[in-house]
C-alpha cells in the first residue's frame, strides 16, 4: 500500500514537472511540489528510522525532542540512544530555489537547544551562498541534491559513519 | 487605592488643544516648586508633570500642559516663570499640530541607571517574528533571553542591594517587574515542597493580538534565571496557564531540580 502511496507521489511530481511550464498551471506546481516530496521524504525517513530500530537502535521519525529550555522540537529524524538526549537529529529543507540562510538558523536554534552530537541538514537543490557559510560556521553536516529521495542515503550514511565513530 | 498605571511623558497628542512643555529649573529654596505651580496655574492646564533634584541640589521641574488661552505663546509663559525668584532657568516648548515632544530629556534613568523605553505592542510583535522565523527554536531563544537577562538583572542589583534581601523578601523582584511594566506580578511558596508559583496578571508577553505562538518563553526564562540567581540552584520552570490559550492570567510553576 505504502509502495502504490510513494509511487503515486512520484507519478504526481513527475506531473508537476512537466506542467512547470509557463502557464496558470505552474504557479500550481509550485506550490504543490514542496508539500509532495516532503510527504515522499518522511515515509522513507520512516523506513530509516525502521531499519535503524531494527538494529537495536533508537531512532524516531518525525522526532519530538524536548530541548534544554523546556520547549519542545520537531524533527525530520532522530536518534536518540539515552532517554530524551539525542545523537544525532536531521531535518530537511525542500524547495524549489536556493535555501537562504534563515532556514539554517530556524535549524540551528533548535539544535543548539537539544545539544546533539551530530546536527545533519538536508536540502534540495543546495543552500545559498551566505546559507553555507552559517552552516559551516555552525558545525552543521549539509547533504545537498536536486532529488530529495537521493538525500535519505547520504543521510544514511552520515548516520552510520556518526555510529561507526562513536562506537570506536 | 487601587494601584494605577505611571503615566509619564515623552509625548502627547492632542489636536484640539495648544500644548506647552515647561522645563523649569528650581532653585533650592523651600517653596519653590510650588511657587511656580502657583503661577502657571492662572495660564495652564498641567496634564502631566514630574520633578526631580539634581547633584548641585536645585531641581527640574517638567510639565506637559494645555493652554487655557488660544493666544498663548511659550514665550509668554517663559518670562512669567523667571519673574519668579524660585526659578533659576526656564525652557517651553510648543507643540506642533496636535504634537507634543519632550524636547529636553534624552533618555531615561532609573536610579542614576540608564533604561530604554518601549511599547508593550512592540516587544510582543518582535517576540512574535522571533517565534514566526524560527519556529519552536525562536520560542527557545526567547527563553534563553529572558533567562539571561533577568539573571544578569538580579546579580547586578545583587550588588547594590545584596542577595540577602531578595532571598528574604522575594516581592522585591516581584514589585520591581511590575513597576517596569513586564506584568501585574505575584508569588507565593508551593504547591510542593521548594517550590514558587508565580502568577502574572496582564502579562506583556501575551498581551499581542493575532499571534500563532501559545507560551510566554520569555517570562518563563525570565523567572528560571531570576530564581537562579537568588537562590543559586537550576529550577525546571512550566508554564501552566497561559493568556495565549485564553487564560485570565499566566502561570509559572518553579520547581527545584
Amino acid at each position: 500500500m505504502r509502495f502504490r502511496s510513494i509511487c503515486f507521489l512520484i507519478l504526481l511530481q513527475i506531473a508537476l514537472l512537466v506542467l512547470m511550464t509557463h502557464t496558470p498551471l505552474s504557479i500550481l506546481g509550485y506550490a504543490l511540489l514542496p508539500s509532495t516530496v516532503i510527504l515522499e521524504s518522511r515515509a522513507d525517513f520512516e523506513s530509516m528510522a525502521n531499519d535503524l530500530n531494527k538494529r537495536g537502535l533508537k531512532a524516531h521519525a518525525p522526532a519530538a525532542i524536548v530541548g534544554r529550555s523546556g520547549v519542545k522540537h520537531e524533527f525530520a529524524f532522530a536518534l536518540i540512544p539515552d532517554a530524551g538526549k539525542a545523537q544525532v537529529v536531521v531535518d530537511t529543507e525542500l524547495s524549489v530555489k536556493e535555501v537562504d540562510e534563515m532556514k539554517v538558523l530556524k535549524f540551528y536554534v533548535k539544535v543548539y537547544d537539544v545539544n546533539p552530537k551530530k546536527a545533519i541538514l538536508c536540502v534540495t537543490p543546495k543552500l545559498g551562498a551566505r546559507a553555507s557559510t552559517l552552516a559551516k560556521e555552525y558545525g552543521i553536516t549539509v547533504l545537498e541534491d536536486d532529488v530529495p529521495r537521493n538525500l535519505i542515503s547520504m543521510a544514511e550514511k552520515v548516520v552510520n559513519e556518526t555510529l561507526g565513530a562513536a562506537s570506536k | 487605592m487601587k494601584g494605577a498605571k505611571h503615566r509619564i511623558f515623552p509625548l502627547h497628542y492632542d489636536p484640539s488643544k495648544k500644548l506647552f512643555h515647561i522645563v523649569v529649573k528650581l532653585s533650592d529654596a523651600p517653596g519653590s516648586y510650588s511657587s511656580v505651580l502657583d503661577i502657571l496655574r492662572t495660564r495652564v492646564n498641567l496634564i502631566g508633570t514630574s520633578t526631580y533634584t539634581l547633584s548641585d541640589g536645585t531641581a527640574i521641574f517638567s510639565g506637559f500642559s494645555e493652554a487655557l488661552s488660544a493666544r498663548e505663546t511659550g514665550e509668554g509663559i517663559r518670562k512669567l516663570i523667571l519673574g519668579s525668584k524660585a526659578a533659576i532657568e526656564a525652557t517651553v516648548h510648543e507643540g506642533s499640530q496636535g504634537l507634543l515632544l519632550d524636547t529636553f530629556h534624552d533618555g531615561f534613568a532609573v536610579d542614576s541607571e540608564a533604561y530604554v523605553l518601549l511599547r508593550r505592542g512592540d516587544l510582543a510583535h518582535m517576540f512574535d517574528r522571533v517565534s514566526r522565523i524560527l519556529g519552536s527554536g525562536g520560542d527557545a531563544l526567547l527563553y534563553e533571553e529572558g533567562r539571561a537577562m533577568s539573571q544578569w538583572n538580579v546579580e547586578s542589583l545583587a550588588k547594590k542591594f545584596g542577595i540577602e534581601r531578595f532571598r528574604e523578601k522575594g516581592s522585591i523582584l516581584y514589585r520591581m517587574m511590575s513597576t517596569q511594566g513586564w506584568g501585574d506580578v505575584e508569588g507565593r511558596l508551593g504547591p510542593g515542597k521548594g517550590e514558587f508559583t508565580m502568577v502574572v496578571s496582564d502579562c506583556s508577553e501575551c498581551s499581542g493580538e493575532g499571534t500563532p505562538r501559545k507560551e510566554c518563553s520569555f517570562m518563563r526564562g525570565y523567572f528560571a534565571g531570576s530564581a537562579y540567581a537568588i537562590h543559586g540552584r537550576e529550577f525546571d520552570v512550566k508554564e501552566t496557564k497561559c493568556g495565549f490559550k485564553g487564560g485570565k492570567a499566566c502561570e509559572f510553576r518553579l520547581t527545584p531540580q
